[in-house]
């Protein structure tokens, strides 16, 4: 390790040494903010050295990239996780949880999302993807005093255990068949006539589906709701937004690397894409727990994103990649406005939200507009990102993709709109309002700023993006 | 030689996981995977890895498998699954593997395919061993110690009793 490797590897030196030192110093913090104030502004400072540190090497270890496409996800998922920490100080004082544990996990989260989306090697991969894996099995049960939470914790920790040893079985055979774990050679055994490329398609098919586990595809999906019902609201943001855009991040450079989709690999990918969007609406529709329901949104936007990828050319990723940061930002609002809706117990029912608009009209007004910028209307940034996946789709050959997205779109308006008439048509219950904290009120108007800036001007955005896709 | 004896472990260590996993009591199916462990050290050492193949025995065969046979004494499992007698059924397929092992040990011991003398090319001694894992891989070396330290602190935090928050909840 030499001193410029060292240098390339700052921000996420900083998350990881940031999150130990965090471990160490915060024992017995229940209740205390400083933590989480020292923790957003490691994760802060990380994000900024991941911009403005220039990078000398172009690899580290011959296992992550130091490039501007592994530095703008490191700085994105930095500023999730700071988001996150910053939006989270009244929720854990609430319920008595510490909050040094808490900022230390995130931080180290942030660093493995940020090396899964750095990761050019299959080991890379792995590492990364358990690195954040394991601390999101703890945040996700991190409130003891809630069955719900441990239930869920376990309901992810099995199916995780169960995607690390696919993703280890699927880069055994692809090592076998290839001969190395370097991405570009690794899957060049999967190239029409190469001497063991059934053996390399098997491997290529177990990692498939430990990608699909994380990203919760249909069928690979049923941990997902559990999951979302029982972790704390702020960690079921981070889950949602962080955890599967990082290792749709990994899956994009691994579908880059490909020039054409091996025969049977396109169809699998469509199937899997065409299951999420059908399957994870029609479930939507029939949930009355509001993270229930946006679980399965999650499922349908994964499908979404899926359709991008497998327009299989620059256009197509492109479209992904914006679709994935515009999703990021919105359900990291949405998720900080149930947070700081959460008294002792987190609003889910439907009916937790009658009359909220009476109340709390200022984040009422927000979570309206956040959940239009998930149902795809215009002028947000969800609008902007379907036009840009389905355009990509539709000159890429995927009229079935394309069109069955843009139905599912239009039925999942009423999913959306169901907390929305809650809100705002039926009359308040006499229980009282829960004040919402300076900080929770910045984070949402941050969200809610950039969903309206990226919907009405995003220009800039996707060249950024349209330039460092890979 | 080599590949009738990688074979024939190959046999052993499919055969031991596939009776691992479809047995009843617990004990005997960690009797099986220590079998199937054996094996896969063989095979290691087949390989031209000896270092890894000493590990396989002393760490997973030796301390994992005495931490789960010590888990599953403390769960008190009910007496209904500990019968006392052991019938032929039970014990003869565990003799037969370990049976199989021994010979492939001393077919390797008398033969030494894979030793110094027999390909030199794949031998990994300790010292390039340890020279791959620390300069090559140093760095996934530290990404797992970071793991390994954040999913200790983390069990550490589940699986403490909270004692401040006991007189709240009876109020």
């Amino acid at each position: 390790m030499t001193a410029p490797e060292l240098i390339a590897l700052l921000p996420l030196l900083i998350l990881a040494l940031g999150a130990t030192a965090l471990l160490l110093a915060a024992r017995g913090s229940v209740g205390r903010g400083w933590p989480l104030a020292v923790g957003s502004a490691l994760a802060l400072s990380a994000a900024l050295s991941a911009v403005l540190l220039p990078s000398c090497v172009t690899e580290v270890g011959g296992m992550y990239s130091t490039g501007p496409y592994a530095r703008f996800f490191i700085a994105l998922w930095s500023l999730a996780t700071a988001a996150t920490l910053i939006s989270s100080g009244p929720y854990l004082s609430r319920r008595r949880l510490p909050s040094g544990e808490y900022s230390a996990l995130l931080l180290f989260a942030a660093a493995g999302m940020g090396l899964l989306s750095s990761a050019v090697s299959l080991s890379g991969i792995f590492l990364a993807l358990e690195a954040f894996t394991l601390a999101f099995y703890v945040l996700i049960a991190f409130n003891k005093n809630c069955a719900l939470g441990a239930e869920a914790g376990l309901k992810y920790l099995v199916p995780g255990g169960v995607a690390a040893g696919l993703l280890a079985f699927g880069m055994a055979l692809l090592y076998a068949a290839s001969g190395s774990l370097q991405l570009p050679a690794a899957t060049a055994a999967l190239t029409i006539g190469a001497p063991m490329q059934s053996v390399a398609l098997a491997g290529l098919a177990l990692l498939l589906a430990a990608f699909a586990f994380k990203l919760s595809l249909v069928p690979f999906h049923f941990w997902t709701p559990d999951v979302y019902q029982g972790a704390p609201a702020p960690v079921t943001g981070l889950l949602a937004s962080g955890s599967k855009g990082a290792v749709t991040a990994a899956l994009l450079t691994l579908t880059a690397t490909l020039p054409a989709a091996p025969a049977p690999f396109k169809p699998a990918l469509a199937t899997l894409a065409l299951l999420s969007m059908v399957v994870g609406t029609l479930c939507a529709l029939a949930q009355s727990n509001v993270k229930r329901m946006l679980a399965y949104s999650s499922v349908v936007h994964m499908g979404f994103v899926l359709t991008g990828l497998l327009c299989w050319n620059h256009t197509g990723r492109t479209a992904a990649l914006f679709y994935l940061v515009g999703y990021s930002i919105v359900t990291l609002g949405i998720f900080a406005v149930i947070t700081s809706f959460s008294g002792e117990q987190e609003p889910q029912q439907l009916s937790d939200y009658r009359g909220l608009a009476r109340r709390q009209p200022l984040r009422a007004l927000a979570l309206t507009v956040l959940l239009l910028a998930l149902a795809g209307l215009p002028p947000t940034v969800g609008f902007m990102g379907k036009l840009a996946i389905f355009s990509a789709a539709l000159a890429a050959g995927l009229p079935l993709l394309a069109v069955v997205g843009i139905v599912a779109s239009l039925i999942s308006v009423y999913f959306y709109l169901q907390p929305v008439i809650q809100m705002y048509m039926t009359p308040a219950p006499s229980a009282e309002a829960i004040e919402g904290h300076s900080s929770e009120y910045g984070i949402i108007a941050l969200c809610l700023g950039l969903t309206l800036i990226f919907g009405l001007w995003p220009g800039p955005l996707l060249e950024l993006i349209a330039r460092l896709t890979p | 030689m080599a590949s009738l004896l990688f074979y024939l472990l190959a046999a052993t260590a499919l055969l031991a996981t596939l009776l691992c996993i479809t047995r009843r009591s617990p004990v005997h199916a960690v009797i099986f995977l220590i079998n199937a462990f054996f094996a896969l050290a063989l095979m290691f050492y087949l390989l031209g890895a000896p270092l890894i193949a000493a590990w396989e025995v002393i760490v997973y065969a030796g301390a994992i498998m005495v931490l789960f046979l010590f888990v599953i004494m403390t769960l008190e499992l009910s007496p209904e699954s500990q019968r006392p007698a052991l019938s032929r059924r039970q014990w003869a397929p565990a003799l037969l593997l370990f049976l199989l092992l021994l010979i492939s040990a001393g077919l390797i011991l008398t033969f030494d395919p894979a030793g110094q003398a027999g390909v030199p090319f794949f031998y990994a001694s300790p010292r390039s061993f340890g020279a791959a894992l620390f300069n090559r891989y140093g760095l996934a070396v530290e990404i797992v110690s970071f793991q390994l330290l954040f999913a200790a602190a983390g069990a550490y935090y589940l699986g403490r009793r909270r004692k401040a928050r006991q007189p709240e909840e009876s109020s």
